[in-house]
C-alpha cells in the first residue's frame, strides 16, 4: 500500500521530468538559431553593426537552406551584419508570428520574413514596425502595409507563364490538345494561389488547347502529392501534364508518373530545388524544372535589409546596388531579383542544393 | 457477484454494438464504392484496388498498434513525429553520401530504433506515470526536432535501389507492403484473442481498479504496448517510405491524427476497455479511400474542399456515437 506522501513526491517527481522535457524541448524549437555572419572581423568604415533576423517559411527545406547561404554570403561580405537564420519547424504561421515578436524583443535591426500566411503574421510584423525595425518580406509577401519592401525572386506571372510555357514546349507545341492537373502546396498559400491565377490566365489567353481539369493540395506531403498523382492518372485516362508548383508537390507528382510506367507520355513541370529532381531528369520522366537563384534571393535580401538600416535605400529609389549583383530594379515597394532559371538534362548538374 | 454480471452482460451488449459499427462501417463503404463505381467504373480497376491499399497499409499497420494503446485507456500522438525520425535516420544510414550501410542493417536499425523511442514513451507511461498525452506530446515536437537536426537543412535524394525495394518491389504479384500489412494484422489478431498479454490489455482497459486489485502487471502490460506501436511505426516507415525517391523533413507530419482518427472510427472507445481489429481495418480502408472516391466522381476543383468537410463529419460521427454509448453504460 502506498502512502499519500509517496504517492506525491511520485507526482513531483513526474512534474519534474515533464519540466525538465518542456526545457529541453523548448529550448531546441524556437530560439535554437544559427548565428552566422562576420565573426570578428575588424568592423567596416560604417561602425554600426546590423542584426538581421532572417526568417523562412520552415526550416530545414533545402529551398530555404540555399536562400540562407547567399544570405550568409552578402553579411560576410558586408562586414557589419549578424546574420541570424531562424524559422518554425513545422511550416505554422502562428509559430512565425510569434518568432517576430520574440525577435521585435530582442531589438534586432531588421527582421526579413517569408510569411507562412500573409494575414495571420501582419500583426507582429506591424507591432514589430512600431518598435522602429525594418520589416521586410521575401520569397512569400505579406498585407503591404506590414512591411516597407518585399524582395521578389520574381514577378508572379513571370513564374507561372514561365511553367506554363515550359509545360507547353515538353507537350510538344501549342497545338497539342492536353488535360493538365496542378499540384499544389496548401489551398491558403499565398504565392501559390497568385500563380495559380496568373497560369489560368495564361492557359485561357494564349493556350486555349490546354485544359485544367483539376487543382489538388499536397499540404506539403510528398506522400499525399504521389496519391493525387496517382488517382487523377486513372480517374483522368488522357491527362498529359502535372504542375507540382512547390519543391515538396513536385517530385511526389513525378514518382507517381515514373512508377505507373508513363515517364515521356505524361508531363510533369513545377517548381523544385535541383538536387531531388535531378533522377527523374536523367531519366526522362522531367524535362524541365523551373526556379530562380535561390542563394541570389538570399543574398538580395540581406543587401536590402542592410541598406534600410544604414538608410542607403530610401522610398522612390527606383535602382538599388545589390554588392556583387549589380543594379536591381525597385518597383514601387517591389526589390526584382529577374529571371527564373530553368533546369534541364543540360545544365542541372550544375547546380548542387 | 453482481456488478460482475452486470459487467458481463453489459459487455456482450457493447460487443453487439461495436459488431454493429463495424456493419455499419461496412455497409456505408459498399455504398459508397458503388456508387462511384456507377459514376466511374474505372474505380474498381484491379490497379485502383491495390494501389488504395497499398496507400492504406502503413496506416493499417500503425494503427494495430496504436488501438491496443487506446483500448488501455492511454494515447499515443508521437507516431507521426516518430515516422519522420525513422524515416530520416532510414535515409541517413543508406544514403551513400552520409553513412552509406547495407540496406540489411539499416532496416533491423530502424526497427530497434523504433522500438527503442516507443520503450521510452512507454517508460516515461507506465513507471514514472506522466500521463500518456503529456509524454507523447512533448515527443510529437522533440521529434520533430530531431529530425531536422539529422536532416540538417537538406534532404536525401539518393536512396540506393536495396532499400526501394521495399516500398516498390512485389512477391507473388502482391507489394510488400500489403504482405507485411497482413502479417501485422494476423500477429494482432492472435495476440488480442490467443494471448494473455491480449487478454490483460482489456481488462486493464476497461477495469484498471479491478485489474490492479487482480495484481495484473499493468506498467508492463503498458510499456510493452507502447515498445510495440514503436516497432509498428519503424515497420510501417520502412514499407512506405522507400515509395518516394525523396526523404524530405516533413514525413508523417499529420500521421498521429489520421492514425488516431482511424482507430476511433473503427470503434475503440477513447476511454479504453473496448476495440475491434475489423473495425479499425474497415475504418483505414475507408479513411484512405475518401479523397481517391472524391476524385473518381470528378466533381473539379471543389472536391478539395468536399474531402476536408466529409473527413471532418466521420470524426465527428465517431466520438459522437462513443459519447453515446458512454451515456448509455453510465445510466
Amino acid at each position: 500500500m502506498k502512502s499519500r506522501s509517496e504517492a506525491s513526491v511520485q507526482g513531483v517527481y513526474s512534474t519534474l521530468t515533464l519540466l525538465a522535457f518542456g526545457l529541453i524541448f523548448g529550448a531546441c524549437s524556437p530560439s535554437e538559431n544559427s548565428q552566422i555572419g562576420s565573426e570578428s572581423e575588424s568592423i567596416l568604415s560604417s561602425g554600426k553593426r546590423i542584426t538581421i533576423a532572417l526568417i523562412p517559411k520552415k526550416k530545414g527545406l533545402p529551398y530555404f537552406t540555399s536562400c540562407a547561404s547567399g544570405a550568409e554570403e552578402a553579411a560576410r561580405e558586408l562586414g557589419n551584419v549578424d546574420l541570424i537564420y531562424d524559422g518554425p519547424t513545422d511550416g505554422s504561421p502562428e509559430k512565425q508570428a510569434s518568432m517576430i515578436e520574440q525577435y521585435a524583443l530582442k531589438g534586432v535591426d531588421v527582421i526579413a520574413v517569408s510569411p507562412n500566411d500573409p494575414e495571420v503574421v501582419a500583426p507582429a510584423m506591424r507591432k514589430a514596425r512600431e518598435k522602429g525595425i525594418h520589416v521586410i518580406t521575401w520569397d512569400a509577401d505579406a498585407v503591404t502595409d506590414a512591411r516597407s519592401y518585399f524582395v521578389n525572386q520574381s514577378t508572379a506571372q513571370a513564374i507561372a507563364y514561365g511553367m506554363v510555357d515550359t509545360m507547353v514546349q515538353d507537350l510538344g507545341g501549342p497545338e497539342v490538345k492536353a488535360q493538365v492537373a496542378i499540384v499544389t502546396a496548401y489551398l491558403t498559400a499565398a504565392n501559390q494561389n497568385i500563380w495559380i491565377e496568373h497560369m489560368k490566365a495564361r492557359m485561357a489567353d494564349t493556350y486555349p488547347n490546354l485544359d485544367l481539369v483539376a487543382i489538388k493540395p499536397s499540404d506539403e506531403d510528398q506522400k499525399l502529392a504521389f496519391k493525387v498523382t496517382q488517382d487523377l492518372m486513372k480517374a483522368y485516362p488522357d491527362i498529359k501534364g502535372f504542375f507540382g508548383i512547390s519543391s515538396v508537390s513536385f517530385p511526389g507528382a513525378a514518382e507517381a508518373v515514373k512508377q505507373a510506367g508513363r515517364s515521356g507520355e505524361v508531363m510533369v513541370t513545377g517548381l523544385a530545388t535541383p538536387n531531388s529532381m535531378k533522377a527523374y531528369v536523367q531519366d526522362g520522366t522531367v524535362k524541365s524544372v523551373v526556379l530562380w537563384n535561390t542563394a541570389e534571393l538570399g543574398y538580395l535580401t540581406v543587401q536590402v535589409g542592410a541598406a534600410l538600416a544604414n538608410g542607403t535605400l530610401n522610398p522612390g529609389d527606383e535602382q538599388f546596388v545589390a554588392g556583387k549583383l549589380g543594379e536591381k530594379e525597385v518597383a514601387g515597394d517591389q526589390v526584382l531579383l529577374g529571371d527564373i532559371l530553368v533546369f534541364n538534362q543540360e545544365n542541372i548538374d550544375q547546380y548542387d542544393f | 457477484m453482481k456488478d460482475g454480471f452486470q459487467g458481463l452482460r453489459l459487455g456482450k451488449w457493447m460487443l453487439g454494438l461495436l459488431k454493429q459499427r463495424a456493419a455499419g462501417l461496412f455497409c456505408f463503404t459498399f455504398l459508397a464504392l458503388g456508387l462511384v463505381s456507377l459514376i466511374n467504373p474505372a474505380f474498381l480497376a484491379w490497379g485502383n484496388l491495390r494501389d488504395i491499399a497499398v496507400q492504406a497499409a502503413p496506416v493499417c499497420i500503425i494503427s494495430c498498434g496504436l488501438m491496443l494503446v487506446l483500448v488501455l485507456g492511454e494515447i499515443d500522438i508521437s507516431v507521426g513525429s516518430m515516422m519522420g525520425v525513422l524515416a530520416a535516420s532510414m535515409g541517413a544510414m543508406v544514403s551513400a553520401t552520409r553513412w552509406g550501410l547495407s540496406p540489411w542493417i539499416a532496416v533491423i536499425l530502424t526497427l530497434i530504433l523504433g522500438t527503442l523511442m516507443g520503450a521510452l514513451n512507454g517508460w516515461l507511461i507506465a513507471y514514472l506515470r506522466v500521463p500518456s498525452i503529456m509524454v507523447t506530446l512533448g515527443m510529437l515536437t522533440a521529434l520533430r526536432g530531431v529530425t531536422e537536426v539529422i536532416m540538417g537543412g537538406t534532404w536525401i535524394t539518393d536512396l540506393p535501389p536495396g532499400i526501394r525495394y521495399l516500398g516498390t518491389g512485389s512477391w507473388m504479384g502482391l507489394p510488400i507492403c500489403l504482405w507485411v500489412c497482413a502479417g501485422v494484422i494476423v500477429l494482432s489478431t492472435w495476440l488480442i484473442h490467443r494471448t494473455p498479454l491480449g487478454r490483460r490489455i482489456f481488462a486493464i482497459g476497461s477495469q484498471p481498479r479491478a485489474a490492479h486489485l487482480a495484481g495484473l502487471p499493468i506498467q508492463r502490460v503498458k510499456f510493452l504496448v507502447f515498445a510495440w506501436t514503436g516497432f509498428l511505426t519503424a515497420l510501417a516507415t520502412l514499407v512506405s517510405v522507400p515509395q518516394l525517391s525523396v526523404v524530405d523533413s516533413g514525413i508523417g507530419v499529420g500521421m498521429e491524427l489520421l492514425v488516431v482518427t482511424c482507430v476511433v472510427v473503427g470503434g475503440t472507445s477513447v476511454s479504453g476497455g473496448t476495440g475491434h481489429l475489423s473495425g479499425v481495418v474497415f475504418a483505414v480502408l475507408l479513411m484512405t479511400m475518401i479523397s481517391t472516391l472524391l476524385i473518381f466522381m470528378k466533381l473539379g476543383e471543389n472536391a478539395t474542399y468536399w474531402s476536408r468537410a466529409i473527413q471532418g463529419l466521420f470524426i465527428l460521427g465517431a466520438i459522437l456515437l462513443d459519447h453515446l454509448v458512454r451515456s448509455k453504460k453510465s445510466s
